[in-house]
């Protein structure tokens, strides 16, 4: 053993977070002990807190610290309008567009018989159980643009079907602010087939 | 196009090479186990970035090394290219003009490579995957688009798979995830057919007058293409859409009875005529070879006709295993125009003006003198 135990336990917690290897884990136990005491028990204080209190949102599955959501609680928001996405990191990227004033429903992930992962153990029950008791009219379907994502899309909006509820799947296509030449083969042939009258 | 210089460090038996190629013909004369055949691949590596002789990219990593890495300097269309393949345990990353790139469909096709192998010679009387690889890493190269669609087909082939089984098991009673996934693969398949029958019609038109030459016209070779469905080969995308979506639901009782994908293009395959008669069945081992022979040098002319410049062309250790008359027909379509690697234990036996004028590189224990 190389370091005293209490900062080998340290560097053992930094190596199970995402996108840390043993050497940076190293470098950030070291720096732990050259901080503050105060900031250091905050750090503690906050990891534990955000574990603590968080849950996930009853309605939307969104996380949250207070039950229904502030999003679901927000009475000045279309209800009549769900945006269906993966992660509740989707929601935020979406909230700060600022430009969308409906509701969410969280997955949690995407359909993949090859993981286990089907449609009941993804949040698709509550959702299905979220058309028949809110006044939905549309749900927006802003999976990610891979082949779970596509599949969990297409998988619901065929759920959806008999309701006559609107099902819509987000455009794929070219990034604004891009260029055109830059766009490989498969962005260009989705663009194009997503194309428009202007 | 030719290869004007190959780098290597790490890479199987090879510590570290650095060697400039002519541009015609290159024999690589060696005892076995010294690392000609390591060399050939790593060609093959650098045009496909992966190896013909195993999926496990780990072993061509050096013992005891934590990265190989191949780079090729190329010629083509007047210009030069580099391209730089390094395999660690962490994955693989592919450069083309030093930059990486992301998706193996842009990369590969950079470098054409034809390699005929003494396991070639099994195309025609082996197991249908040797013939399914053979139509896919040769599309492949000339089509990066028939790759993506190749490696989203695999994909969801596997997912409809694994869903199969579950209802098979009665894991799960759902079958609208099952339609989701049958419409998703159809779309792949009917892209991966389409572009099948493009090229099987270009290998027809090449294939048929090499075999002709080669058997001194007394052999007509006739390629078949075996799909899963009654589909023309005229017939367009959509077309054949409409056959595949028609037909999975036909079968779509005895599918979850046997919890597995039964057609598409993973299950079709090719049959060689010579004369009318099946070679698979009815030909000698001869024309099986014979036949193998012509459908790769016909890849020479298609590439050319495709793509604008000979590819490549690697001939591990099969010059020994051809008759007379078959060596100086290939020597004689090869002369001049493609560049070439010959690999062979002796030189001896092998008389041939050709040869005579080659670039000669003498391999033992991972190092090569010229």
């Amino acid at each position: 053993m190389y370091y005293p135990e209490p900062i080998s336990k340290l560097i053992d917690s930094f190596t199970k977070l995402p996108g840390i290897g043993p050497k940076t884990a190293v470098r950030l136990a070291f720096f732990v002990l050259n901080m503050k005491d105060d900031d250091v028990m905050d750090f503690a204080k906050n990891l534990v807190n955000a574990k603590r209190e968080l849950t996930h949102c009853s309605v939307c599955g969104h996380i949250t610290d207070q039950d229904p959501c502030a999003i679901c609680a927000d009475t000045s928001r279309d209800g009549s309008i769900i945006c269906v996405v993966q992660d509740p990191k989707d929601v935020i990227a979406m909230e700060k567009m600022k430009e969308f004033h409906g509701k969410y429903h969280v997955l949690h992930g995407a359909i993949s018989p090859m993981d286990g992962i089907g449609p009941e153990d993804i949040n698709v029950p509550d959702l299905i159980n979220r058309l028949k008791d809110e006044e939905v009219e549309e749900i927006i379907l802003a999976t990610n643009p891979n082949i779970e994502g596509e599949a969990t899309a297409m998988y619901i909006s065929r759920l959806v079907k008999p309701s006559g509820i609107k099902a819509t799947r987000i455009a794929h296509g070219l990034p604004v602010g891009g260029d055109l030449e830059y766009a490989d083969e498969v962005t260009l042939s989705k663009a194009l087939e997503g194309r428009r009258d202007i | 196009m030719h290869i004007e210089q190959l780098r290597l460090k790490n890479y199987r038996n090879y510590r570290e090479l650095d060697i400039a190629f002519d541009d015609k013909i290159n024999v690589i004369v060696g005892e076995n186990a010294q690392g000609k055949t390591n060399l050939m691949e790593a060609i093959y590596v650098l045009a496909f970035s992966k190896s013909h002789r195993t999926p496990r990219e780990k072993e061509l990593i050096r013992w005891d090394e934590e990265f190989a890495k191949a780079e090729g300097r190329i010629r083509k269309r007047g210009q030069t290219l580099p391209l730089e393949i390094t395999i660690s345990g962490k994955g693989k990353k592919a450069r083309l003009n030093h930059l990486e790139q992301r998706r193996l469909s842009d990369y590969i096709g950079a470098l054409n490579v034809v390699m005929f192998a003494p396991e070639d010679l099994t195309l025609v009387k082996g197991p249908p995957q040797i013939r399914r690889r053979f139509i896919d890493m040769e599309l492949g190269q000339i089509q990066p688009r028939y790759i993506y669609h190749l490696g989203q087909y695999q994909k969801i082939l596997r997912q409809r798979n694994h869903l199969l089984k579950q209802l098979a098991h009665r894991q799960t009673q759902d079958t609208t995830m099952l339609q989701v996934l049958t419409d998703q693969l159809v779309e792949h398949a009917a892209s991966l057919l389409e572009r099948r029958f493009v090229f099987l019609d270009l290998l027809r038109k090449w294939a048929g007058p090499v075999h002709e030459g080669i058997s001194r016209g007394l052999e007509k070779l006739e390629i078949s293409y075996q799909a899963s469905i009654e589909v023309s080969e005229e017939a367009n995308k959509e077309k054949i859409e409409d056959i595949y979506a028609n037909k999975f639901w036909e079968i779509q009782e005895k599918e979850i009875d046997r919890g597995t994908t039964m057609i598409g293009p993973h299950r079709d395959d090719l049959t060689f005529f010579v004369n009318q008669k099946d070679v698979q069945t009815f030909g000698s081992q001869g024309q099986q070879r014979t036949t193998a022979l012509s459908v790769k040098l016909a890849e020479l002319e298609l590439i050319y006709h495709e793509v604008g410049e000979y590819p490549i062309l690697l001939l591990d250790d099969v010059l020994s295993e051809l008759d007379d008359f078959r060596r100086s027909h290939l020597l004689n379509t090869i002369q001049g125009k493609v560049q070439t690697f010959v690999s062979t234990t002796s030189v001896d036996g092998i008389d041939h003006e050709i040869l005579n004028g080659a670039e000669m590189f003498h391999v033992r224990d991972g190092t090569i003198d010229s």
